[in-house]
């Protein structure tokens, strides 16, 4: 109970009672009888008067709490007395009073007309007591000390929960932490991420096929934590020692520094190159928006270069389309990349149908190997049955602006490469000095604490989270998860402060879904099973209804349904690739680069890893 | 702000604006024959006594009214209602307390004895109105230039022009949709009490004055509400119920030469006209305020909208707020309804007679209602007393609009706004501010929660509690209370 609520309760107590007695004496002085002693089956004045005077206690002292002191505003606290007292009225007399002595309700006119000396009694009553509340905490704070009405302002925060990482991990946390907290003025929550939005992956190859904007589908983080402080910076250092974080906003910019009572770290991955040769430079990831943008700039452009370029290998490498990686990510793209080139290749009448090809490699023998072999049969054989290729069993090896280099040595040539089939925790993590995987991730126990420490939190890709439903493994690293791991986090924060016990992460996947373009889809669902137009709906609704924000909702839908009557877009937003059909001349901005120095992701990810998790055999083959 | 500056622009015009008050109260006291009782305070019967008696009190409690209002906003608007407010109080503890007290007489309260002073009440009105207003000119007067702090001195006169065509474009909308409600129930004569004679013409012409008028009055003394429509809408109602007393209870008699028609027996035959007043005063507000964000929508180019979020967001916002606070409003609301077995009427509205339909019916209308409360009073609430406020106002809006009107309408029957009807109404009315009271602390409640979340976190408090104190200086507190006291007591007084 802050001390100003102590005050008023306090204070609204003494005015009942003040407004009590005058009430009782101005009922007693004039032979009316206070009628309330009924209740306890009595008939004693005496016992009517005690009765009354507690009962204008609680009510005075409820006054007190609900309509507060406010300074100069006697007006205000009269009048409010009155309001109060009458709705007493109706609440007491002409309610709760006729219950307890077990007369009937009606509220008949007459009924109510019956009961008119008391509409006047506890009018009088709330106006003197709104009065008497007033003067009574006035006196009070001109007789207080100063040092006392020092003691009454508000302080700082005491306990500072930094997150870093705006994906769905950290807005998960920050969501939950702001739920939990709606005021408390203790807690400062800061978000720090390198965007400023948080966008929402599932619907990146949609803008990389001109389908979506790639606005639509990102929402930003300040928006979504009213009372939460976003930074936007790189994080340069995580000093656990001194418990504060280092923050660069900009390249001019001086240090940021944040301390931190809770640390959660919610850094995400990226695309792991395994250091094979020329991937990199050469193929387009598709992990941030502008990723996404950049290849369907490229795709088009390479249509408007194939459409004036007479030399057939060069036409050949610019109509290539070649996905590495058969995971959700590498099958989505390659299907709506398919979509994309098909359906604005009317634009483009040197273009023939029948000089497109689209080419996904993949390592394992069945495409998506996270659903079952029937999805994944499913999805092959549609995608197959469009005109798409596939390169079953078969690794790539590297790539050069021309040609993607496959383990065989055979070569596929192309200027589109794109390469879903490998990621890699955020390298900011081996900052901190606690246990990590051969990949990089950052070890936690089932209470989403990093191992060894009890202030700092990991969720979402970047963390190895033992998974409670299946002993010995790991939570896999989707976004459902990462949405309930922050939640849990959030939670944890909020019983370790308060010195309650942490409660484990449990959560069972829902369900998977890859959409295959073309009104179609393969999804899986608590064990069901679904394929074609009725999956593709479930993709668009259940993704549609998770996209953060009415707004971008509303956008997207709207997006969608102008999909059914107008072609897509060609509009070309940026000309870098235009120079060169070479990718080379693309800075990649992607967040981390120090690839080299990273070993490989394990295989546990939804874009399937086409590399085993020692990648040495593979540097042999390339060699 | 030293003593002397208190006792002389607080005190002093206070008193002698309460002996302007009392002029005009005592005069109509004689009028009543009154004043002996108020002379037998010095153990006389001489009207005259009685009439200095009755201005040395109106005198002293003009300067209480002067010490109320000293921190209070100071626009003629806002006072006014204040001293309506007050005026109402001083008839309950004067004529209804004190006095018998200081006579020796027994203390009675009951509903007889207030019957009896019924026409002080309205003299008291008339009273609390003109001292405030007298109050306000004095002021003016005495207050130096540069420390004038009325806010429609800082209205340009070509703004204030538009605000006066703007209120009689509300004034006759609304004025026509009352004269339709009344011409539904063969009424429409009866809205200026017969004065105009039975012609339907002349009683159309006394009614788009009537609006033209108050609009014209709304206009003037509320040119640029700040706040939302929704408390327009209460502060219209409270508005309609001065143009009640004014308009057909005194003047229009006087103007018709049937002198003071105080008593509890006449005003009786003028209830419908007061449900007409309350409601064209609501719907005026309310009109005027949307026109009002409307010009200012089109052609302000006020660009500091931090609170702002789009109708999107914020709008669906209220609406879902509202819904939920309304549904728990309305939960308190059935257990009035099924114990005065009300539900099954309710039912009736889709050709039921069931309880379980009703209720369900009963749930949908509160669940509406709710979320009209949410659109109207967005950011009205800085604490549970002016959600109380705010809610129990819309809970006896909805009395007189649900239950009085549309409930008949909707069932084919011809609304009718008389006495009797309201009196067997008020169960409904107790439900109506129950559920009014509960919307307004859950939609506040849930609010809260959130906003205002356009400032940061360590300044939320601060930035509520100093938006809760520019609210408490308006005249909000007054209009709540004067809403309540219209609805427990008017009905009760004259229903009985």
């Amino acid at each position: 109970m802050s001390p100003s609520l102590r005050r008023d309760l306090l204070g609204g107590t003494l005015a009942g009672l003040v407004g009590g007695l005058i009430f009782a004496w101005v009922i007693q002085a004039q032979g009316m009888m206070i009628s309330v002693a009924g209740l306890v089956g009595s008939s004693s004045a005496a016992i009517g008067i005690v009765l009354h005077l507690v009962l204008s206690i609680l009510v005075g002292a409820s006054f007190g709490a609900i309509f507060r002191y406010q300074p100069d505003s006697y007006a205000t606290t009269i009048s409010s007395g009155v309001l109060y007292g009458l709705l007493w009225w109706i609440v007491g007399p002409l309610t709760l009073m006729r219950l307890l002595l077990g007369q009937g309700l009606t509220w008949s006119v007459a009924e109510a007309s019956a009961a008119f000396p008391s509409l006047v009694g506890q009018l009088l009553y709330g106006a003197v007591t709104g009065l008497s509340f007033y003067l009574i905490v006035a006196l009070y704070l001109s007789k207080l000390p100063e040092f006392m009405a020092a003691a009454e302002t508000p302080h700082h925060p005491s306990r500072r929960v930094v997150i870093l990482g705006g994906g769905f991990g950290g807005v998960a946390t920050a969501e939950r932490l702001e739920q939990l907290y709606p005021r408390d003025m203790e807690l400062e929550i800061t978000l720090v991420s390198q965007s400023n939005f948080l966008l929402f992956t599932p619907m990146l190859a949609e803008v990389a096929s001109s389908s979506l904007e790639a606005q639509h589908i990102s929402a930003p983080v300040r928006a979504a934590l009213p009372r939460s402080r976003f930074v936007k910076g790189d994080v340069v250092e995580i000093d656990t020692a001194t418990q504060v974080v280092k923050v660069r906003a900009g390249r001019s910019m001086p240090l940021e520094i944040i301390p931190y009572d809770h640390l959660v770290t919610a850094l995400g991955s990226s695309a792991n190159y395994y250091n094979l040769p020329g991937l990199e430079t050469n193929t387009f990831a598709l992990k941030t928006l502008q990723d996404a943008t950049q290849l369907r700039d490229h795709t088009i452009t390479m249509l408007e270069q194939a459409d004036v370029k007479p030399n057939e290998a060069e036409r050949r490498r610019l109509l290539t389309f070649v996905v590495a990686g058969g995971g959700f990510a590498g099958t989505e793209m390659i299907a709506e990349l398919f979509d994309l080139v098909h359906n604005v290749r009317r634009y483009y009448p040197y273009v023939r149908k029948d000089e497109l090809r689209f080419v996904l490699v993949h390592s394992g023998d069945h495409i998506l190997p996270e659903l079952t072999p029937e999805l994944g049969e499913y999805a092959l054989n549609k995608l197959q049955s469009r005109g798409i290729e596939f390169k079953l069993g078969a690794r790539v090896a590297g790539a050069t602006p021309e040609a993607v280099l496959l383990n065989d040595g055979s070569q596929i040539p192309s200027h589109t490469k794109v390469w879903t089939a490998g990621n890699q925790p955020s390298p900011l993590l081996k900052m901190l000095p606690y246990e990590h995987t051969r990949s990089g991730q950052i070890v936690t126990n089932d209470t989403l604490q990093v191992k060894g420490s009890t202030n700092i939190w990991a969720v979402g890709d970047c963390a190895q989270i033992p998974d409670l439903f299946n002993t010995g493994k790991y939570c896999p690293p989707t976004a459902q998860h990462a949405l309930r791991e922050g939640q849990v986090a959030a939670e944890n924060i909020l019983a370790s402060i308060r010195g309650k016990p942490l409660k484990p992460f449990r959560f069972q996947t829902l369900g998977l879904l890859v959409a295959l373009g073309h009104r179609t889809a393969a999804a899986e669902v608590r064990g069901y099973r679904f394929s074609g137009l009725l999956a593709w709906f479930m993709w668009r609704s259940i993704y549609l209804s998770k996209l953060p924000g009415l707004e971008k909702k509303v956008r997207v839908a709207f997006d969608w349904s102008l999909d059914i009557f107008f072609p897509r877009d060609i509009v070309l937003t940026t000309n870098a690739v235009q120079s060169s059909p070479s990718i080379d001349s693309q800075a990649d901005p992607a967040p981390v680069k120090s690839a080299s120095d990273v070993e490989p992701a394990k295989g546990n990810s939804t874009n399937e890893n086409p590399v085993p998790s020692k990648n040495t055999p593979l540097k042999d083959g390339v060699a | 702000m030293t003593q002397a500056n208190f006792f002389k622009r607080g005190i002093l015009p206070g008193a002698q604006a309460g002996l302007i008050g009392g002029l005009l109260f005592g005069i109509a006291m004689a009028w009543l024959g009154f004043l002996p009782a108020v002379a037998a305070l010095v153990r006389s019967n001489s009207t005259v006594v009685g009439f200095l008696i009755h201005l040395v009190i109106a005198a002293s409690i003009g300067a209480g009214f002067g010490i109320l209002v000293w921190h209070q906003q100071s626009g003629t608007g806002e006072t006014l209602f204040w001293g309506l407010t007050y005026g109402a109080l001083w008839w309950f503890i004067g004529p209804l307390t004190l006095l018998p007290i200081f006579l020796g007489q027994g203390l009675v309260w009951d509903i007889h004895t207030a019957q009896q002073y019924f026409p002080i009440l309205l003299g008291h009105l008339w009273y609390g109105a003109i001292t405030a207003l007298a109050l306000v000119a004095i002021r003016r007067q005495t207050i130096p230039a540069d420390q004038s702090e009325i806010p429609q001195k800082d209205v340009p006169s070509l703004k204030r022009s538009g605000a006066l065509l703007r209120g009689a474009l509300a004034g006759l909308l609304s004025a026509w949709l009352i004269g339709s409600m009344l011409v539904a129930q063969g009424q429409l004569t009866g809205f200026s009490s017969n004065a105009m004679g039975d012609s339907r013409l002349l009683a159309w012409l006394a009614i788009l004055l009537s609006g033209l008028l108050a609009g014209l009055g709304f206009a003037w003394l509320y040119p640029r509400p700040r706040d939302s429509a929704g408390a327009g809408l209460i502060r219209g109602t409270a508005y309609g119920f001065i143009w009640w007393v004014a308009s057909p209870v005194t003047i229009i008699p006087l103007l018709g030469g049937k002198g003071l028609t105080w008593s509890v027996e006449t005003v009786k035959v003028m209830f419908p006209a007061l449900i007409a007043y309350l409601l064209l005063g609501a719907f005026l507000a309310l009109f005027y305020q949307w026109l009002d964000t409307l010009v200012r929508l089109l052609f302000s180019d006020e660009i500091n909208t931090d609170d702002e979020e789009g109708a999107g967001i914020q709008g669906l916002q209220a609406i879902g707020r509202g819904a939920l606070a309304g549904l728990i409003g309305g939960l308190i609301f059935t257990l009035v309804m099924a114990q005065i077995g009300f539900l099954p009427k309710v039912a009736s509205l889709i050709g039921s007679s069931s309880i379980v339909a009703g209720f369900i019916v009963h749930l949908i209308i509160s669940d509406l209602i709710g979320s009209s409360y949410g659109l109207l009073f967005r950011r009205q609430s800085y604490d549970v007393g002016s959600a109380l406020g705010w809610g129990v106002s819309y809970g006896f809006f909805w009395w007189l609009l649900g239950p009085l009107t549309l409930l008949p309408i909707l069932l084919g029957v011809t609304p009718n706004w008389s006495i009797t009807v309201a009196a067997g109404l008020i169960a409904s009315l107790i439900g109506h501010l129950g559920y009014g009271a509960g919307l307004g602390i859950v939609y506040y409640l849930m609010e809260a929660h959130y906003s205002p979340w356009w400032i940061p976190a360590n300044q939320k408090e601060a930035q509520r509690v100093a938006r809760r104190k520019e609210q408490v200086l308006t005249s909000a507190p007054a209009l709540w209370v004067l809403i309540v006291v219209i609805a427990l007591t008017i009905p009760l007084v004259l229903g009985m």
